[in-house]
């Protein structure tokens, strides 16, 4: 497997080379010293040889000087001399001590000879000196010398003792001489090749050195270049800055800024810094801190640059000399933040500041409260209607509508003032320093700012808001209460009328807790089953006769007792419990309904109608319960009406679509459908044409007044005579007088419904009314008042 | 020929008056070799007693090998006209020790 070579930083490799090459002297000197040493050794024992075998020369000739002296009678003992002569001569051959002479020199200790000549000359010689002092002894003794055997080959013919001993000496003598002139020449030639040796140990570590050098030069060349190569190439930018100011960038920093070298070299960098950054860049570049800085540089666009740089402080690095900044380009990141941060506090549809946003500068202003005693006031504003549009006209008119509310608000405020979208249609409003005076005029400016009505989408829609307003007197305080005291007269505002503002007071607070409260027990209240369904008949204005009941929810709480439905059902709507107890409801009255119907005493026709809530036609499913709920009781769905609101049915985009398409086909299986609170609301005739509606209920705000009031008889009459142009029913609301009776009945009214005819009552109550109904037609009405 | 302690073995006639001498000292001691014109191996010698005095013995010298080391080969070129002739050895004693030869050249 192929393995790339991994990348080597230059200390690390100069280094290895640097040691290689002190590593190889060393080496190199300690074979010179031990070469040398040994060879000195060497030479030193064969000088101690060489004369070892010069002296046998002279032993042999002094050997024959004694035997003569000694034959003469003179004092001479020629047997030492041959004794040393033939020690020597064997040390030489065989090793092993070398007798002094006579106290002349001291013992010399030989190793063995080595070499083929040297040996054969040395046995030689030891031969000869057996035959000399052999030959000696037998002159010394008288005896006849031509009869010792002579051992070293040689062919001696003369006869006289003397001259044969002399002739022998020579001859030991000779090869004596040419032994050692042959140890020398061999010493020589070690000597020579010692030289030699040292010469070419020098010449190899001196080409050793030379290749290592030369590695090194040339890993010092790659890795300038690779280092070169990586400062010019990298993203990374280099500065260096010495006493006259930038001394280097590197071509990341022109590249980057679009600008030549020479414009950033010298005092012209100091031009292209920011100018609320230069202290801190001049200081870093001097003194080498900060060590991390981050700066602005201009580039050739105009366009600030931001960069964070490390700072290292070279300038006693006799290499650098200087401060370097290596920095990077964080230009991008420095925008995203600021983006992220300005859509982490601001709305992204109007601009203004979000809730996060709201709170901070709110909790800000409050601490500065906490130490000034300033005074500050919040508003909370909702704007009136707003759901109506969105739901109406669709998201995107409901978005439209918002900006350019946000807009009116703004042009209405001072520039210090925070303004911010809290969610939906809930703006809120920092006022610093304001007292109740100065937060009530802005409070009627934001009123009258909507006073003109918006165009959207080619429609003038008129709004109002409810503000809510909270005054803070100055010192500690907490932003939440401040904004949920807010909230509260906000609601208060909303339930006092709309289109007007209130300033929050403490017994809000209590109401606030009340309606919490409510919530606990309102889901309580559905697990324990109190809450029941009761029945408001509704009457034929022809004949008098119950044709329909209203199905009405109601609770009898073990703490509160009665509870209206005005009370409890916002809250149901608000926290998602009208699903169950709408469920609950067409259950209940599908069951009832169908236990009338098989006690017989229903008459033809009749109708129970259950309303159904916004939330329940937009959370889906809807045909499906209902569905459900005559199979459960087998109940024909004829005997079935649903009341919806005309929002509900005019709702755009999926959901509406979904909850339409259900109505629909519920319509087409036999279930009645009615407008509840006709007039009211933002229904088209478009929608009513298109929609299959069986009856419209007329408000009960136009009924009330349809006796004496020219104009709410006239929008009764009106909505009466539309429902009969569509072939609809038209009943009456809130019947309460015998004088509204006769002027619906005159307006043209089908159908009636109100407290003149029965209260919505309990089931068995109900039942004896239809008991009673059945058995006399006409006496129904008569009953029911008293 | 061949030289050794303390022989000298060569042939004892030729028939060329033009002789090669192709010397091969078989040791183990240094031998030099000289060619002298005599009737016979008895030579003058010195007055050490041990090497032929070849001073005296000049004229009659035809030619000198100088001392050859155990194991080397030297040669010698001669012209020699018919007559008697000694090869000796002449290093101390190597003469009376038996390095001697004669040489009849035809």
């Amino acid at each position: 497997m192929h393995r790339g070579r991994a990348f080597r930083p230059f200390t690390a490799r100069g280094r290895g080379v640097i040691a290689a090459i002190l590593l190889t002297f060393a080496l190199f000197s300690a074979i010179s010293v031990f070469v040398t040493i040994s060879a000195t050794g060497r030479s030193q024992h064969r000088a101690s040889v060489v004369e070892v075998a010069a002296r046998q020369r002279m032993l042999a000739e002094r050997y024959v000087q004694e035997v003569l002296l000694a034959r003469a009678g003179a004092q001479a003992d020629p047997s030492y001399t041959a004794s040393v002569l033939a020690s020597s001569a064997g040390a030489l051959l065989d090793g092993g001590t070398a007798p002094g002479v006579n106290g002349d020199d001291d013992e010399t200790k030989l190793s063995a000879a080595s070499g083929t000549v040297v040996r054969r000359q040395l046995k030689q010689e030891r031969r000869l000196v057996a035959d000399l002092t052999a030959t000696g002894n037998a002159l010394l003794a008288g005896r006849p010398v031509t009869t010792i055997p002579l051992t070293a080959h040689e062919r001696v013919t003369i006869v006289d003792p003397v001259e044969r001993l002399r002739v022998l000496a020579a001859l030991t003598a000779n090869v004596s001489l040419n032994a050692a002139r042959t140890i020398a020449i061999r010493a020589d030639a070690n000597i020579s090749n010692l030289i030699t040796l040292q010469v070419a140990l020098g010449i190899a570590g001196l080409l050793m050195s030379l290749l290592l050098a030369f590695a090194l030069i040339a890993a010092t060349r790659r890795q300038t270049a690779h280092f070169r190569s990586l400062v010019t190439s990298s993203t990374d930018l280099v500065l260096v800055f010495g006493s006259g100011g930038c001394r280097y960038v590197s071509q990341s920093v022109t590249r980057m800024l679009d600008r030549p070298e020479k414009d950033m070299l010298g005092d012209g960098f100091g031009r292209c810094v920011h100018p609320d950054d230069r202290v801190q860049v001049n200081a870093a570049a001097a003194h080498g801190e900060p060590h991390q800085i981050v700066f602005r540089l201009l580039d050739k666009f105009e366009e600030w640059r931001h960069l964070e740089a490390n700072v290292t402080n070279l300038q006693h690095d006799r290499r650098v000399q200087g401060v370097v900044l290596n920095a990077r380009d964080i230009t991008e990141r420095i925008e995203l933040e600021e983006e992220l941060t300005h859509q982490a506090f601001h709305d992204g549809l109007t601009g203004l500041a979000n809730r996060a946003l709201f709170r901070d500068r709110l909790d800000q202003s409050l601490a500065r409260s906490e130490r000034s005693r300033e005074t500050l006031a919040v508003l909370l504003v909702d704007l009136d209607g707003f759901k109506q549009v969105n739901d109406g006209l669709g998201h995107d008119a409901g978005d439209q509508l918002l900006q350019q509310v946000a807009k009116r608000f703004a042009d209405v405020i001072r520039p210090s003032d925070t303004l911010a979208r809290l969610g939906g249609d809930e703006f809120a409003l920092l006022l610093e320093g304001a007292n109740e005076s100065g937060a009530l005029v802005i409070a009627q400016r934001l009123l009258e700012c909507l006073s003109k009505p918006v165009n959207i989408a080619d429609r003038l829609l008129a709004l109002g808001t409810s503000i809510g307003i909270v005054l803070h007197p100055g010192g500690p305080g907490e932003s939440e209460d401040l904004i949920r005291h807010a909230d509260l007269a906000m609601y208060e505002a909303k339930g006092a009328g709309r289109g007007r503002y209130e300033v929050f007071h403490h017994d809000m607070a209590r109401e606030f807790g009340e309606l919490l409260g409510l919530e606990h027990e309102l889901r309580q209240g559905l697990e324990q089953g109190e809450f029941s369904v009761h029945y408001q008949p509704e009457i034929d204005l022809d004949t008098q006769t119950i044709v329909g009941v209203e199905a009405l929810v109601r609770w009898n709480s073990p703490t509160r007792g009665d509870v209206p439905p005005i009370r409890f059902i916002p809250i149901a709507e608000s926290t998602g419990l009208i699903m169950p107890l709408g469920e609950f409801v067409l259950a209940e009255a599908c069951r009832q309904t169908a236990e009338w119907c098989r006690e017989g005493l229903l008459p033809d026709p009749f109708v129970t109608w259950v309303n159904l809530s916004g939330k329940q036609l937009s959370h889906g499913g809807i045909g499906e319960l209902v569905q459900d709920a005559l199979e459960a009781e087998g109940l024909p769905p004829s005997l079935l009406g649903l009341e919806v609101t005309e929002t509900a049915i005019v709702v755009e985009g999926p959901a509406g679509d979904r909850a339409r398409a259900a109505l629909e086909d519920l319509h087409d299986r036999g279930v009645r459908i009615a407008i509840d609170d006709f007039g009211t609301g933002f229904s088209s005739l478009g929608h009513l044409r298109r929609f299959p509606v069986d009856m419209i209920k007329v408000d009960r705000s136009f009924v009330q007044g349809v006796e004496h009031d020219t104009k709410d008889a006239a929008i009764t009459a009106n909505l009466t005579s539309l429902a009969h142009a569509l072939g609809l029913t038209a009943i009456a609301e809130g019947i309460e007088t015998e004088g509204q009776l006769a002027s619906v009945r005159e307006l043209g009214c089908d159908l009636a419904q109100g407290y003149l005819f029965g209260r919505p009552m309990p089931a068995e109550k109900m039942t004896g009314l239809l008991a009673d109904d059945a058995d006399s037609p006409s006496a129904e009405r008569q009953r029911a008042s008293a | 020929m061949t030289e050794g302690d303390f022989h000298i073995k060569a042939p004892k006639r030729v028939s060329s008056s033009d002789v090669r001498l192709l010397v091969h000292n078989r040791g183990p001691d240094a031998h030099e070799l000289i060619v002298l014109r005599a009737r016979n191996s008895h030579l003058p010698l010195r007055p050490d007693g041990t090497t032929v005095d070849e001073e005296a013995l000049e004229r009659a010298t035809v030619g000198i090998l100088e001392s050859g080391a155990p194991g080397s080969v030297r040669q010698l070129l001669l012209h020699l006209p018919p007559g008697r002739y000694v090869l000796i050895c002449n290093m101390s004693g190597h003469f009376l020790g038996g390095m001697h030869t004669e040489l009849v050249v035809q």
